[in-house]
């Protein structure tokens, strides 16, 4: 607060009544600090207009800059590509530099393979829709697949002829416990992102501890928790511009109906709380259609063939895409949509 | 007003004058004249007459007195009958609110996520931006995002089919004025007219909120402040719940003030909470609790309910409650028409892969232009997004659904 552009005067005696900081100037009203400094109302009026004035640091922009990205770089929106053109196409580019994405599904839908792939593209060029920077993935559930990574960074490396050594750039973290998660973010992440130029941040899942450490009493300190969890993702995707992905658990559906009316199974979990918090939400589902593709060698030559389960990607909602359903298969390379 | 005259820049021989005398507070000067103050204190009368503007300028009670005037309820009639609203261009949405979003008030949507807040939150966004000989308010918007939903490319297709729309009205109506206000009115001004703020944190909001007075007064033609959400940073970081009451009522004051004095519409959109009910079961409720329901005019809650959106008037001082359905397409918010058209837009939702987009149908030659502007039939392109785990049951029928695990 000593900041301010004000008389020193002023802020002695906003002192001396225990108002030391931004939050308090800013949340209590003119006459009641008026009443508690014994300072003029102008005064008054004047320091909470400074005490603004240094919280919004922010520029003003407006939406045509918006569009044409001439605005603030902080506000700028990328797309991050999922290195296919059919999935791109479906989401209008890829998955959005701001806010929270989450990838639902039941177990084998290719969660964990879509985000592996996610941590390749990301390191591409901007001309190749990547952010050219690495990624941050956190593993609650699992031990990272790292033998399926190798291979898809094999074939990636092939079919982009890119020269970068994708490996490198891929930050893996486990932790197994509320506690070891929020040290990871609040102070691992942080420096992560400060030290290596990360422009990517997967959390596998984010269900799983969510839904182990509460007991269903416990409901309202889940709830609590997940809130501060959300935010904390959206402040971190907003000050470094950069998208955060969370895989998220599915739950059976005990209504049997969801709310745009279709009839689903299975729903993401964690309830409402969580939902409030979500920016887009993407569901990946397996359909009972197969399709038949190669297995390769590593010079590219197909060797074998096989079969292998088609499944579908939903966007549930987001602010800016319409309700689509693509289809998609995952091979050898990684995830590839079909038309 | 108890203020201590020793807190005023006032000369100390002035000050010592005053002490002696028995003068130490405001109050005890406000009833004095000049002449009377300057016998007592033995100064001269301009010394007094000073002395009594300088304490007597800064008495907020005084102000207040000399601005305030009243109204006859009839004045009030005839000024809101005056006064426009904004139109949601969803015929039905906008007789439920009664014309439009209206002027003045603070008007809140709530809903479930992927209920429609933002998307209507856009659409009105660049609906107060229609010229005036369209019915419009040609104002600007000040959008205050709070939860980055923002998308910029969105805003654009709402407002290129706006403006293709009321292009369309003029040219079938062949009235040059507003052939002429159209040479103005493109897709980059109006998104030009949508100033954006982004507040990550409350503070921000709170702070942005603070400067909003100032910013209005160098903009004068905005007419629509939307805050999407309200609710996002409060659900959060608050341990001391009265202070989150006090922080949420001080910026509901700050937001009728300005809508009361500038003329302008104030748009909020909310989330929604599960409240347990005595019974154990529990349904969905606007969030931030009780004492935030006072906050608003109009309360609309948005939902879905078998494959289709509905609004529903849940407060409001001049229209009954009752429901309506709209949907989101391409171009923004539009009415549903037709049972034809709803099954059509089932199909589209659920096997919609890259189908092509037709445009919006004219049929304006019978209606005057206000009314031309629904005649738009809608596109079959249905703009789904949305589904959470619940429907917002109203009424008798309110679902009693489950927290789930």
């Amino acid at each position: 607060m000593n900041n301010l552009d004000v008389h020193p005067r002023t802020i002695s005696s906003l002192k001396k009544a225990r108002i030391t900081d931004l939050t308090s100037l800013l949340s209590r009203s003119a006459p009641d600090i008026e009443r508690a400094t014994h300072l003029s109302l102008s005064d008054v009026k004047a320091v909470q207009r400074e005490a603004a004035l240094a919280v919004t640091r922010r520029p003003l922009t407006n939406a045509l800059d918006m569009y044409n990205n001439v605005c603030p770089q902080e506000m700028r929106r990328h797309t991050l590509s999922l290195g296919c053109k059919i999935l791109d196409g479906t989401l209008q580019g890829g998955f959005q530099s701001q806010g929270i994405t989450e990838i639902a599904g039941e177990s084998a839908s290719g969660k964990t393979q879509l985000c592996m792939q996610l941590c390749l593209t990301v390191q591409l060029p901007t001309s190749q829709g990547g952010l050219e920077g690495g990624a941050a993935y956190i593993c609650t559930e699992d031990v990272f697949p790292n033998k399926r990574l190798v291979q898809m960074i094999q074939h990636f490396g092939r079919t982009t002829a890119s020269k970068i050594n994708f490996g490198d750039n891929i930050f893996i973290e486990h932790t197994s416990d509320m506690d070891s998660l929020w040290y990871c973010l609040k102070t691992r992440v942080p420096a992560l992102l400060n030290r290596f130029n990360i422009k990517l941040i997967v959390i596998d899942s984010v269900a799983a501890l969510f839904r182990y450490e509460y007991s269903l009493n416990q409901t309202f300190e889940r709830s609590k928790k997940l809130s501060l969890f959300g935010a904390y993702l959206h402040n971190l995707s907003c000050k470094h511009n950069i998208p955060v992905v969370c895989i998220n658990q599915v739950t059976e559906n005990m209504n049997g109906y969801t709310t745009n009316g279709a009839i689903k199974k299975t729903l993401p979990a964690l309830g409402l709380t969580w939902s409030n918090l979500v920016t887009t939400r993407i569901v990946l589902s397996r359909t009972p259609h197969t399709l038949t593709v190669g297995h390769s060698d590593n010079s590219g030559d197909c060797i074998e063939k096989y079969e292998t389960p088609v499944r579908a990607m939903e966007i549930i909602f987001d602010s800016h895409l319409p309700n689509n359903v693509c289809h998609y298969v995952i091979d050898q390379e990684g995830v590839k949509g079909i038309s | 007003m108890q203020r201590e005259l020793s807190s005023f820049p006032i000369q100390p021989s002035l000050m010592s004058k005053l002490t002696k005398a028995g003068f130490t507070t405001v109050e005890d000067l406000t009833d004095l004249k000049p002449l009377q103050l300057s016998q007592e204190l033995s100064i001269s009368n301009e010394e007094a007459l000073d002395l009594l503007n300088l304490v007597r300028g800064e008495h907020p009670s005084k102000l207040k007195l000399k601005q305030t005037t009243s109204f006859t309820a009839f004045d009030m009639l005839q000024n809101e009958e005056s006064q426009q609203c904004i139109v949601t261009f969803s015929e039905q949405l906008d007789n439920m609110l009664g014309g439009g979003l209206p002027v003045c008030k603070i008007t809140e949507f709530c809903g479930a996520p992927g209920a429609g807040k933002t998307q209507i939150s856009i659409q009105l966004s660049v609906d107060v931006q229609i010229p005036t000989c369209f019915g419009g308010l040609q104002g600007e918007a000040v959008y205050i995002d709070t939860e980055g939903s923002f998308v910029a490319a969105r805003a654009a297709d709402i407002a290129k089919a706006t403006v293709e729309h009321c292009s369309n009205i003029a040219q079938a109506e062949n009235n040059e004025e507003q052939l002429k206000s159209m040479e103005a009115f493109t897709w980059e001004s109006v998104l030009a007219g949508i100033h954006y703020y982004r507040c990550n944190d409350y503070l921000q909001l709170l702070a942005t909120v603070h400067l909003l007075p100032e910013f209005l007064t160098q903009h004068p033609k905005v007419k629509l402040i939307v805050v999407d959400s309200i609710a996002f940073h409060f659900r959060h970081d608050f341990d001391d719940f009265s202070l989150r009451t006090r922080i949420l009522n001080g910026m509901a004051q700050s937001f009728i003030k300005l809508a009361t004095q500038l003329n302008l519409a104030v748009m909020l959109t909310n989330q929604m909470t599960t409240r347990v009910n005595a019974d154990g079961g529990s349904h969905l409720t606007p969030a931030l609790g009780e004492s935030w329901g006072h906050a608003s005019t109009i309360r609309v809650i948005l939902y879905w309910r078998d494959r289709q959106r509905y609004a529903r008037l849940y407060k409001s001082p001049s229209k009954q409650d009752m429901t309506v359905p709209f949907q989101v397409t391409l171009g923004g918010i539009r009415d549903v028409k037709t049972s034809e058209d709803q099954s059509h837009n089932m199909q589209g939702a659920s096997t919609s892969q890259h189908k092509p987009q037709s445009n919006y149908e004219q049929n304006t030659n019978e209606h005057n232009t206000k009314n031309a502007q629904y005649q738009t039939a809608s596109s079959s392109e249905p703009y789904h997004t949305g589904g959470t785990e619940r429907a917002y049951g109203s009424g008798q029928d309110r679902k009693r659904s489950r927290i789930d695990s």
